[in-house]
């Protein structure tokens, strides 16, 4: 009984992997095949945006669901502003805004009012945006404007904060080249974007040291005005309410005087390039293989995320097939084409594997990259590339937070609503021959930078085997 | 396993003392509602099916959840359950196959060579290198023909292209599961392909796949020092249960796995009975029921698997491990105490939130507010497992220029005084805020809560289990919270491991000539 049914259900898998999309066709399929059904309809509701006089922009989403407020800000401005002398300005700024009191609430006040209620607000900055975080039950809305307001305009940086985050930012330095992985993935960035740019620049005990109070209360007096800050706010609200609790709280805060800086460009050339750090007590290498990536916009993005999928995201990639299923050398490995709206992306291609393969390792995947180049994808892959994306569309859209925080970032940036549906749109119409295209526009197999974090004696080949550059050794050793 | 704790609102006293808001913070989120919309159903072979149906997205999340972990990995091949569940994603006889045909003749053919080299290999020093050399050579050949046949992640590649998103698999000491969303229209595929890669699952590329997972041991344990403290803190503080064997598994295990003792193992531990699945979705119990017999019913009956039958000894005296590392200085330290399912263990779970989690907590405010010894302390309830009894854990990360010596001795004076002093009334109603709170936002993720159900059903035997943690919670008493110290966190029932850094001798004579000019 069991084998019968079993073989039955063999004929369905069989079918359903040929005929994953092509149900209709008549015959092949029996009474026990999977037709789906429609899928629901995404109800995708309608954010309320607002701007305050002041420039501040507002977008709020009602969902009485759950009794939660929740609220996320971005705020424009972040590292790419420090000086060179004071990288690590902004992360502190972004830290103390709410670990270092406010004029109404001490950071002790602070704490124990947020952990009495189970609410939480935290904050941020990274290179390009600050962020708050904040979740509380809805019945504290109040509470959460009036604690988003003291955090974002009335921080006072009290000074044992101040030297308490100092000695954990000073930690972080000392702690920063204990995971090789670390090590690799700070130094790649380095490597791609030059180590003083401010896309892969880090801090310092030299940079740490040179940070004052006074710095950070200018920085803050400098970034945050209201015409940097996107709010928005979804949950259990009356969003009528909240329009009014957030004019009484942001109405009157003045605009900054100077627009900040544009995002610095990045300065790159092409050229092969393979640097190394030694470490030789390891027994396995962590390998980066790439270039520099592109921009969100550049008009066949999409053309690369299908891209992306046959050559190195996921399961079914190339680089997941060769390197991890049939070679057995790793664990991890992907390679994406990574692309941004304010600087570009990387082309990024990462595998950690016993010392003893390294160089096997990494020839494989210069290999893919060329192979993705020359060889166009099967029909499978083609499908397997698209329907990935396709198919998982609808998980952008099933949690209100993920809706109401692409809208704030498109905004930023100036992106059409629509503009995930465009890309979506052109996703489903690329072909094979764009596949191929794209790579051959924005892959270059023959001006890759490599970087491998690991025990050069233990190599199963000398790197300059791969005759990709004359290999540089990267001092990781901590200056004082 | 995460914890979870659930409380009723009430107004907190600390609230309205602090806050002029607190009026009218009470939710009245009606908790049992949400319970009463949950569906069980156990199918005739023991397969206990639960789902939450939410139609808020035409989204679902899934979860196979399998009563099996790390610790019924059997004697000499410590990792198992963790290979196994590698082995999951291998397909089935035609899922995953170019030739199947031919496969089961491939893959017989890679057995009988690897026996061969395991049995060489074995003799230690006896060993022949020249036949380990010729066998090496052999298998090689062996593996890359049956791999010819192989229709490489057939089965990932399925499940992805029709939406399948998050698709993993994790395996505890506790427990292995399987996990995926899909768009709500694919449920028919996933209750196909999951029960049919468990009704018969091919162990194909088994002697690949351990290549995979000993480089996953490298990445995670060998070249991360947390994670040789870590293992080396486990298997000092448990002597006699198998919660102290590494999850991953020993490098010599791995190297020695054979298709065989991973089919034994699926054989011995992956029945009906002894799996749940839970959906929470847009989607409809009767037809999740319909699909279920269709599909999972096909899976025989099967006795239960045996059941761990060792408990670890009283502990007799205080266990001490240090590993020295190039890495900066790091601590655990773990107590004994019971498994999940004991009374005092929402006391406990309350003394380690008032000892260590959060800003707001003693260890926090001693040592990194006020006297700065460190950057980094936390502390938790129920780790490595919490089926079987198991330890509450400090974490500890000295600030620079301190040591773990400083920080372990504020610990425990930071212990000594929750064992001495009453806490008050709004410490622990503090943490119950919190744990509420943390239980309502936990019901926002769909893949979250289907796990949290998987879990109750599985620790408990009832996924009812989630929304009684309540009652449990908040019967917590501030006597209760001081015999748990007092009990549990003494200097005989712990284990401490302690990564001390090395210092090279060019640093250290650097540092002993400034110390020089100083003087």
């Amino acid at each position: 009984m069991i084998a019968r049914l079993y073989q039955k259900f063999s004929t369905i898998i069989a079918a359903v992997t040929l005929l994953a999309f092509i149900t209709s066709s008549a015959g092949a399929v029996d009474l026990n095949a999977l037709v789906y059904p429609q899928l629901n309809q995404i109800a995708i509701p309608e954010v309320e945006e607002i701007k305050l006089e002041n420039g501040m922009r507002l977008y709020l989403l009602e969902d009485k669901t759950l009794p939660l407020i929740q609220a996320s800000v971005r705020i424009h401005g972040g590292s790419y502003l420090d000086p060179a002398d004071k990288i690590g300005l902004a992360e502190f700024c972004g830290d103390l805004l709410r670990t270092g009191g406010t004029e109404k609430y001490s950071s002790d006040e602070l704490d124990e009012l947020l952990e009495s209620i189970g609410g939480s607000a935290e904050t941020s900055m990274d290179i390009i945006a600050g962020s708050l975080k904040l979740s509380m039950l809805s019945s504290y809305n109040e509470l959460a404007m009036e604690v988003m307001a003291e955090i974002l305009q009335r921080p006072v940086f009290e000074q044992a904060k101040f030297e308490q985050l100092m000695i954990s930012a000073r930690a972080s330095v000392s702690r920063r080249n204990d995971r090789p992985d670390g090590i690799g993935d700070r130094e790649f960035e380095k490597v791609i974007y030059g180590s003083s740019s401010v896309y892969a620049r880090h801090t310092e005990y030299a940079t740490l040291n040179a940070i004052s109070r006074d710095d950070l209360k200018a920085f803050h007096q400098r970034v945050f005005r209201p015409e940097n800050v996107q709010m928005a706010i979804w949950g259990d609200i009356d969003s009528k309410k909240i329009v009014e609790l957030v004019k009484k709280h942001f109405g009157a805060w003045e605009k900054g005087k100077e627009a900040l800086p544009d995002f610095p460009k990045v300065d790159y050339q092409f050229d092969t390039r393979t640097a190394y750090v030694d470490l030789p007590e390891v027994s396995q290498s962590n390998i980066y293989i790439g270039h520099l990536g592109g921009r969100l916009t550049d008009e066949d993005h999409p053309h690369r995320i299908v891209m992306n999928n046959i050559l190195g995201v996921g399961f079914g990639s190339r680089l997941f097939k060769q390197v991890r299923s049939k070679a057995g050398l790793a664990y991890s490995v992907y390679g994406v084409f990574t692309a941004n709206i304010s600087y570009p992306g990387t082309f990024y291609n990462y595998v950690s594997t016993k010392s003893e393969s390294t160089a096997k390792a990494i020839r494989m995947i210069i290999d893919e990259i060329r192979r993705i180049q020359n060889e166009e994808p099967t029909a499978e892959e083609l499908k397997l590339g698209r329907d990935r994306y396709l198919n998982t569309f609808v998980f952008n859209f099933d949690s209100k937070g993920k809706i109401i925080e692409r809208l704030v970032y498109y905004d930023f940036f100036g992106l059409p609503k629509d503009f995930l549906n465009k890309q979506m749109e052109m996703v489903k119409t690329t072909t094979a021959a764009d596949v191929t295209a794209a790579a051959k526009k924005y892959l270059k197999p023959d001006s890759l930078r490599i970087l491998v974090v690991g025990s050069q004696k233990s190599l199963d080949e000398p790197l300059s085997a791969l005759k990709n550059g004359e290999p540089q050794a990267i001092d990781v050793t901590i200056p004082e | 396993m995460r914890q979870l704790k659930v409380t009723i609102t009430k107004i907190l006293t600390i609230m309205i003392l602090l806050l002029p808001f607190a009026a009218g913070a009470s939710t009245d989120f009606d908790f049992s509602a949400l319970e009463k919309s949950i569906f069980e159903h156990s199918l005739e072979n023991g397969l206990k099916i639960i789902v939450l149906p939410r139609h808020d997205a035409p989204v679902v999340s899934l979860v196979t959840w399998v009563d099996v972990g790390a610790a019924d990995d059997p004697k000499e091949y410590s990792g198992m359950a963790h290979m196994f569940e590698h082995m999951a994603f291998k397909g089935t006889v035609t899922i995953g196959s170019r030739d199947p045909e031919n496969e089961a003749g491939l893959m017989r053919d890679e057995d009988r060579v690897f026996e061969r080299l395991r049995s060489e290999r074995l003799k230690g020093r006896l060993a022949d290198p020249k036949k380990i050399a010729a066998l090496t050579e052999e298998m090689e050949k062996a593996v890359s023909k049956a791999y010819a046949a192989v229709e490489p992640n057939a089965f990932s590649n399925i499940l992805q292209s029709e939406g399948g998103s998050g698709l993993n698999a994790f395996t505890s000491r506790d427990q292995t599961a399987y996990i995926i969303s899909m768009p709500s229209n694919k449920l028919e595929l996933w209750m196909a392909m999951e029960s049919e890669r468990f009704l018969k699952p091919l162990l194909r590329e088994m002697y690949r796949e351990r290549e995979v997972v000993a480089e996953e041991r490298r990445m995670t344990t060998e070249n991360r020092p947390m994670g040789k403290l870590v293992e080396e803190f486990i298997s000092t503080a448990f002597k006699a249960h198998p919660y102290g064997v590494p999850l991953i598994g020993h490098m010599s295990d791995i190297q020695n796995y054979s298709r065989e003792a991973a089919q034994r193992f699926f054989n011995k531990y992956y029945m009906p009975s002894n799996m749940t699945i839970a959906l929470v979705g847009d989607v409809k119990p009767e037809t999740v029921v319909a699909m279920a017999e269709k599909y999972w019913g096909r899976i025989q009956k099967r006795p239960a698997p045996p059941r761990i039958a060792t408990v670890e000894p009283v502990q007799q005296g205080e266990r001490r491990v240090l590993i020295k590392d190039k890495a900066q200085p790091a601590m655990i330290i773990g107590w004994q105490i019971p498994a999940e399912t004991h009374d005092d263990m929402p006391a406990l779970a309350a003394f380690v939130d008032i000892l260590g989690q959060g800003r707001t907590s003693r260890l926090y405010r001693r040592m990194i507010r006020d006297e700065k010894v460190a950057v980094s302390i936390s502390t938790g309830a129920g780790w490595p497992g919490s089926k079987y009894p198991s330890l509450a854990v400090a974490f500890c990360y000295p600030a620079p220029g301190k040591t773990n010596a400083e920080c372990e001795k504020m610990i425990y004076e930071e212990i000594e005084k929750l064992q001495k002093e009453l806490l008050g009334a709004e410490d622990i109603e503090k943490v119950k805020a919190r744990a509420m709170a943390s239980f309502i936002r936990g019901l926002n993720d769909n893949m979250g809560l289907a796990q949290q159900l998987a879990t109750y059903q599985q620790i408990w035997g009832s996924w009812r289990q989630l929304f009684r943690e309540l009652e449990r919670i908040n019967k917590v008493t501030p006597e209760d919270v001081q015999r748990v110290a007092r009990q549990y966190f003494t200097a005989e029932n712990r284990t401490v491991a302690c990564l001390e850094t090395i210092i090279e001798q060019a640093a250290a004579d650097k540092a002993a000539a400034k110390e020089e000019t100083k003087q």
